[in-house]
């Protein structure tokens, strides 16, 4: 009798344990992460405009705390990962080189921008008389995002020197202002060499075509031999372990798409006119459904015509047609696909050389223009409305940015075995609608 | 290689290779300092609250005090007025009328793990609920005819993750309502025999809160509230037979109440901008719940004057509900309706429980039960996060007298850790895990 006493005693307490135990709902599984063999020590970012956080058409400091590289940082130090400095501009001058911001839409449903000027990080005007210098972090820097900087300047002595040729402001913040090899008109890739990190993501060579993309045609394409050394230079510097990015396609960003021409076509039709171009050779053409009429053109704006009475919507004659710099031509599409596609079979030979990750993001780019739902939000390249691009159209939103650092991720845990967490995009803005 | 375009009127300067900086800028001089990466602030992921129906869906099996210490049992026991729930054709068979009040504290937590690759987690913060019941008979103690009249709470939910977790698109809180009032007719046929049956009209409410992806320029992010009241009818049939002293049995029907709300709130929360605005000019929304029948088989068995045991099967038509579907007075994003896809399955609950009476002043109990989730695979929604639950319970009951009695109950709900990738209800894909504590009391006064 006593034993079973005992026993009862005992199963009492076992299930007060139970009970006790289960106040919190638990899971059966901890979470896991793990670095595989990657050594997440030091990690360095080499990019562009888009490493940088580059966002609405300026750097400034939400962007570059919200950049693809810092929240790479911070998923890193889950699985112990090192600390990562970042070249921020202050609080007072939170609002860096300036920037657009949404005012509101026009009675047609357009959105209307106007430009932050207050805060900036601008200290004077550089010695070429056209480029504001902004103001200096010296010391050293992880995220080498460059907005601006193209593979083939990554070897240039001074692309950061303050002189009357003109040089890239972004990048002379970084360095000291001497004028020595070490000093002020240090190259890129010795920047990225000093670092001495043990893991790398570069996401170089998009500047390279999107100059010439967004001038439309203006700007050269980077030659090939200029881009394979460039490429190889800095392969050569970067550490043994990390992630090399592709080329997306460019004509896929709402700089390119928002102003539709087959839209355009059929407006101009409805108003019993036709849509002109400027190709880059300067002859003047009805467009076709593939040019593309870049968002930063005023086409549809009326414009006073010499010998017409009644003012013409810009591009709607060919006395007014749209100017070179506001459409890609065919043509010249043809060209910046040829080039992004050649420069990404580059950049997965130097990946594959070095036996590092390479990230597809130009794959990942052309899977999200039919536009996808995660966290039951809406996603598509559409302009404001898509969620992905920021206001310039080109450059990626917070929660852009951070898709694009999961999407990093994933390929780096499949490449290196590794299990690095991914992050919560929802907890990141879109673009802000007053 | 900069790049100044003028966007048509705005002064949009646009330079996108380069130092994308204009000449608009203005000059300043002030000193850099490294600012602390305010990113850390995201990471400790959504901590949040919330509670949940204890039984499969939404529905509440905490209908008596008696019968919740063993197991929710009792369609084939005449245990005291809860009857009026449990089979209104045993009503007849207790020796006394009386009256009965019960309550019981809903402590339901469930804990989010979103799909595998993220680490983010929330948990609910759900507000105390409390399912009550009150049970009441009259009749003359030779007559084989009583009434009774019941109200009672058999479904109901309370869901609240807050509006900072994960699934928020998906829902911030959702409440859940329904009060049941049925008087009941219960008739002596012989003393093996009885019937009964009662007409259900059932009043409830629905608040229904989800975040919207639009945040203003103070970042603050909008949402919607759908909120109102609901009725519907419905009834409950019995059929209590006890062919020896030992042994009894019980079959019950309780019919679907489709509760219909009429000219609820839609309240949206959202920017300014007319653009906006017009994209969301609900004002009120009808929609229908169907809170699904119920078929119950039970036995009780008395191998001694003072132990009772008792077996309930219990089958429920959660088949009733095939989908959520609200229909707006004016367009929401030019959708008249919104409609998401639940098809719940008929599932069976199996209850187990036994009482014994220590002395003459004190009886307990204890029991258990396993419910088997309506929701199937793909349909997981975080206003219900349902999975097979198990339930173990005990109780007691004080006689403090001839005529007052006192019930205490105690119920622990675990259900399963369910992942589920929610791609046909349009929920919240990840991992769920839901436990509810449920102590509970009750008075009888019979006279």
């Amino acid at each position: 009798m006593k034993n079973i006493f005992y026993r009862l005693g005992a199963a009492a307490l076992l299930s007060s344990v139970f009970l006790f135990s289960g106040c919190e709902p638990e899971f059966e599984e901890d979470i896991t992460v793990s670095r595989g063999p990657l050594d997440l020590s030091k990690y360095v970012a080499v990019g562009n405009s888009l490493t940088a956080g580059f966002q609405d058409n300026g750097l400034y400091l939400e962007g570059q705390v919200y950049s693809y590289p810092n929240i790479l940082a911070n998923q890193f130090s889950f699985v112990g990962g090192g600390p990562f400095t970042q070249p921020l501009f202050t609080n007072e001058q939170r609002n860096g080189s300036g920037y657009i911001r949404l005012t509101g839409f026009s009675s047609t449903g357009l959105p209307t921008t106007e430009n932050v000027t207050t805060n900036l990080a601008v200290t004077g005007m550089g010695a070429d008389g056209k480029t504001p210098l902004l103001t200096k972090f010296t010391g050293e820097v992880q995220n080498l995002g460059i907005p601006g900087i193209r593979m083939k300047d990554v070897v240039t002595p001074g692309y950061g020197f303050n002189n009357p040729l003109g040089f890239n402001p972004y990048y002379q913040r970084l360095l000291p202002n001497e004028a020595t090899p070490a000093g002020g008109l240090l190259p890129y890739v010795n920047k990225v060499a000093s670092v001495k990190g043990t893991f790398f993501t570069m996401w170089l060579g998009n500047n390279d075509v999107l100059g010439f993309a967004t001038s439309g045609g203006l700007s050269p394409i980077t030659t090939d031999t200029e881009f394979q050394s460039a490429l190889d230079a800095m392969m050569a510097v970067l550490p043994a372990q990390g992630v090399v990015i592709n080329i997306p396609d460019v004509t896929s960003v709402p700089f390119f798409t928002t102003k539709a021409t087959a839209l355009l076509m059929s407006q101009a039709q409805a108003a019993n006119a036709k849509l002109y171009i400027t190709t880059g050779a300067g002859a003047v053409r009805e467009a076709k459904a593939t040019d593309f009429v870049l968002l930063t053109s005023t086409v549809g704006t009326p414009e006073a015509l010499p010998g017409v009475p009644q003012p013409v919507p810009h591009g709607f004659s060919p006395f007014n047609p749209l100017r070179n710099q506001e459409v890609l031509d065919e043509t010249e599409t043809a060209a910046v696909k040829a080039a992004t596609q050649n420069f990404n079979t580059k950049l997965s030979a130097a990946a594959t050389a070095k036996k590092v990750a390479y990230a597809d993001m130009n794959a990942y780019f052309n899977t999200i223009k039919q536009g996808f739902t995660l966290n039951n939000i809406a996603y598509s390249p559409a302009f404001v409305t898509g969620n992905l691009f920021s206001l310039d159209g080109v450059h990626l939103t917070p929660r852009g940015y951070a898709i694009v650092a999961n999407n990093l991720i994933s390929t780096i845990n499949s490449y290196y075995k590794a299990n690095v967490p991914t992050i919560d995009v929802t907890q990141f803005r879109a673009v802000l609608i007053p | 290689m900069v790049i100044c375009i003028t966007l048509s009127k705005y002064l949009f300067y646009f330079s996108i290779f380069d130092y994308q900086i204009c000449k608009n800028l203005k000059h300043l001089y002030l000193t850099s300092k490294r600012m602390k990466s305010k990113f850390l602030a995201l990471l400790g992921s959504a901590v949040l609250s919330a509670g949940v129906a204890n039984a499969g869906g939404f529905q509440a099996n905490l209908q008596g005090q008696k019968q919740i210490g063993m197991g929710h049992v009792g369609t084939g026991l005449a245990l005291d007025q809860s009857s009026i729930f449990f089979n209104p054709g045993a009503l007849a068979h207790l020796r006394q009328n009386g009256i009965q009040l019960g309550v019981s504290a809903l402590n339901a937590k469930i804990a989010y793990r979103e799909p595998a690759g993220g680490i983010s987690e929330a948990f609910t913060d759900n507000p105390l609920s409390t399912p009550f019941q009150v049970y009441a008979s009259f009749g003359k103690e030779e007559s084989p005819l009583r009434f009774g009249i019941g109200v009672y709470t058999p479904y109901g939910s309370s869901v609240n993750w807050g509006d900072q977790w994960q699934g928020r698109f998906g829902l911030n809180e959702l409440t859940l309502q329904a009060i049941y009032i049925q008087p009941t007719v219960s008739y002596r046929i012989s003393d093996k025999l009885g019937f009964g049956a009662g007409l259900i009209y059932s009043i409830g409410s629905v608040n229904l809160q989800r975040s919207i992806p639009l945040q203003d320029a103070n970042y603050a992010e909008s949402g919607i509230e759908l909120d109102g009241g609901a009725s519907g009818f419905g009834y409950n049939l019995g059929v209590y037979f006890q062919p020896t002293e030992k042994l009894s049995l019980g079959l019950t029907y309780r019919s679907k109440v489709e509760m219909e709300v009429k000219e609820g709130d839609v309240t949206f929360m959202l920017p300014t901008s007319p653009v906006v605005a017009g994209q969301f000019q609900a004002t009120q929304f009808d929609a229908k719940l169907p809170l699904p029948a119920n078929i119950t088989l039970g036995i009780g068995f008395k191998p001694t004057e003072d132990l009772t045991i008792g077996v309930d099967v219990q089958r429920v038509q959660w088949s009733a509900y095939k989908s959520l579907r609200f229909d707006y007075n004016a367009g929401i994003r030019g959708e008249m309706f919104t409609e998401s896809p639940r098809n719940y399955e008929d599932v069976f609950i199996y209850r187990v429980g036994a009482q014994y009476k220590v002395s003459d002043i004190l009886t307990v109990r204890a029991g258990a039960y396993y419910d088997n989730s309506p929701v199937q695979a793909g349909y997981l929604t975080p206003e219900t996060p349902d999975a097979d639950s198990r339930g173990v319970s005990a109780g007691l009951t004080l006689a403090l007298s001839e005529k007052i009695d006192l019930d205490a109950s105690f119920l622990y709900i675990n259900k399963k850790e369910r992942t589920d990738d929610a791609s046909k209800s349009g929920g919240v894909a990840g991992t769920y895990k839901s436990v509810a504590y449920i102590p509970g009391v009750g008075i009888n006064y019979k006279f």
